[in-house]
């Protein structure tokens, strides 16, 4: 089996910036940005504006209007922005005219990595040394956990972009080794500054959705709706404020249209979470998929559709029950040269 | 393949895939989380909870958790063990068949215990045991064995070598013995949740060909104790 390194959930980009020492001067660059502040302020006198406060967004506003173009891929369309933006920032040439590098470590090939290393080590053995000396006074070391839960180191991708340099998946995961080591230590408070730099702050999830009031139908009954899919069925849930418990699936009753015990458990899976088994009524529509894959989804709506009815800390709870995230298992694709998704062809020796 | 669109979360929920192919691989990412049914865990008020469960629940707040499998459930009635055994016993994927089967086997045992327990004098009336779903647990516990044997192949002679077994391996080989004894050392026309119920009520007492075969695995290791250093994790 192939040893995988695991990347978390944020968006992978091309890091322009380490692939070799730079291609544009820095007078270059200059005579760039000076144009570009130029041309802004044309830019604002010609759509009567103010040039003093033409913002990015402005620009690009006046560019659309000005050359309009029916190009799909937006990056293809003529566009206006900060030299600093279009021209990725590379490194500059790490030698002088004699020929000797500057950085002691240019024969490394990796010198930012190995200076980087070399001072998180540093602060290591500092944050070490305050150690032995709190404990050579007799005194207590700092106990005040930092909140790991909170924060990410940075990506890979990330780190490179610091550093103008590439990195190895192997050089990476040594760098995060020594960062949670230092981190581990009690007294690591002193050098929170510098491991600052290297993590990220990482959201709740639960404020990104955003859950909907409820709707009230004509006889005053609130209702709320939800849609939910799984494998190939997609289902659509409308929960019933004070009702009687019942569960009605594309016109019939639930339990000629599911004989299987188990699907009806996990109908009522949101219902029996909550605690609201006998309090609401629910209509459903269910298509495409098969037996499990159709109880899935609505369960899925009805858990979306419960949301408005319950508190937030509720929501989490159910968020932390699994009932609110989309099941991404799909049949897997047969491949060439084989039977099917993994059985492979029976294997004769001639 | 069809890439899932998590209402108004972008690009990070796309289903994820590896930069290298695995063997083994699973559409979540890794940073996601495993579910967690049971109520009670959940209406546990803060005070009442230790160190490491305040950083669990701190670490739920942020990471992603994945979709509850269909067959976890928050009721009663669904038990871990029960639906690992269950997804064992079942062939070609029939897991109606297989569900009512293990229904029938403890409405079996909850059967023959009754009988005992009415035909019991008063005073051993307390010591028998009518919950099917203890019966099970125990039987299963007392099948799993302690040490288990692996081949190592040294100087061209393959030896069997004692070694201690992770908890999954013991629960996984005590059942995967009670389910192989039930399929072949019964009489054609007897039905398996017959079969099992007897076997289970024999393991919880501690007899029967199940509990055998844990006491062979034992002795074997036992005798080949002299190549326990041959072991090198």
């Amino acid at each position: 089996t192939l040893r995988l390194i695991c990347t978390t959930t944020v968006v992978q980009r091309k890091n322009v910036g380490a692939s070799g020492p730079e291609k544009y001067t820095e007078a270059f660059i200059k005579k760039q940005i000076e144009e570009f502040n130029l041309g802004k302020r044309h830019l604002a006198n010609m759509m009567g504006e103010d040039p003093e406060t033409f913002t990015q967004e402005d620009i690009d506003r006046a560019i659309a209007y000005l050359f309009p173009s029916g190009l799909f891929d937006k990056q293809a369309r003529p566009m206006m922005k900060h030299p600093t933006e279009v021209f990725p920032e590379q490194r500059k040439i790490q030698w002088g005219e004699d020929g000797r590098p500057f950085h002691f470590l240019f024969y490394t090939g990796k010198q930012s990595y190995y200076s980087l290393m070399h001072e998180t080590y540093e602060k290591f053995l500092n944050v070490q040394k305050h150690q032995d000396q709190l404990i050579a006074q007799d005194l207590p070391l700092q106990k005040e956990k930092r909140n790991l839960a909170g924060s990410r180191w940075l990506t890979k991708i990330e780190l490179e972009e610091m550093l103008l340099e590439k990195l190895s998946d192997d050089d990476y995961s040594r760098f995060i080794q020594l960062l949670e080591k230092l981190v581990a230590l009690p007294c690591a408070d002193i050098e929170e500054n510098y491991i600052q730099k290297f993590s990220k702050e990482v959201p709740v999830q639960l404020q990104k959705v955003v859950i909907e009031p409820l709707q009230y139908d004509e006889q005053g009954v609130a209702f709320s709706t939800g849609e939910g899919k799984r494998k190939t069925a997609r289902a659509t849930a409308v929960v019933y404020d004070n009702g009687t418990g019942k569960i009605t699936v594309n016109g019939t009753d639930v339990l000629h249209y599911f004989p299987v015990l188990q699907d009806r458990e996990q109908l009522l899976f949101p219902f029996q979470f909550l605690g609201r088994i006998g309090k609401h009524d629910m209509v459903c529509t269910v298509s495409g998929g098969g037996r499990s894959a159709q109880a899935g989804a609505i369960r899925l709506a009805s858990a979306k559709a419960l949301r408005s009815f319950v508190t937030e800390k509720e929501v989490e709870f159910m968020r932390q029950a699994g009932l609110l995230t989309v099941d991404p298992r799909v049949k897997e694709r047969k491949k060439p040269g084989q039977e099917g998704s993994r059985r492979k062809f029976t294997w004769k020796k001639r | 393949m069809a890439t899932p669109s998590a209402a108004g979360l972008g690009r990070r929920l796309r289903a994820w895939l590896p930069r290298i192919m695995p063997v083994r691989w699973s559409r979540y990412n890794p940073s996601y989380l495993e579910p967690e049914a049971k109520k009670e865990l959940y209406q546990k008020p803060l005070e009442e909870l230790t160190d490491e469960e305040r950083e669990q629940m701190e670490l739920k707040a942020v990471r992603p958790i994945k979709a509850a499998p269909p067959t976890l459930s928050s009721s009663v009635f669904s038990d871990p063990m029960i639906s690992k055994f269950t997804n064992m016993m079942m062939k070609s994927g029939n897991k109606v068949l297989a569900r009512s089967l293990m229904s029938q086997t403890l409405e079996a045992i909850k059967r023959k215990q009754l009988e005992k327990y009415h035909k019991a004098p008063e005073n051993e009336k307390e010591t028998i045991e009518c919950n099917p779903y203890v019966i099970f647990h125990q039987a299963l516990k007392n099948c799993q064995p302690i040490i288990g044997l692996s081949n190592i192949t040294k100087g061209g002679k393959t030896y069997q070598v004692p070694v201690p077994l992770t908890d999954n391996r013991k629960r996984f080989l005590a059942m995967k013995w009670m389910i192989t004894e039930c399929r072949e050392n019964k009489h054609r026309r007897m039905m398996m949740p017959e079969k099992l119920s007897q076997e289970l009520l024999l393991a919880f007492n501690n007899e029967g060909p199940v509990i055998k075969k844990k006491h062979v695995l034992h002795k074997m290791a036992e005798a080949n104790r002299a190549y326990a250093h041959f072991r090198w994790w």
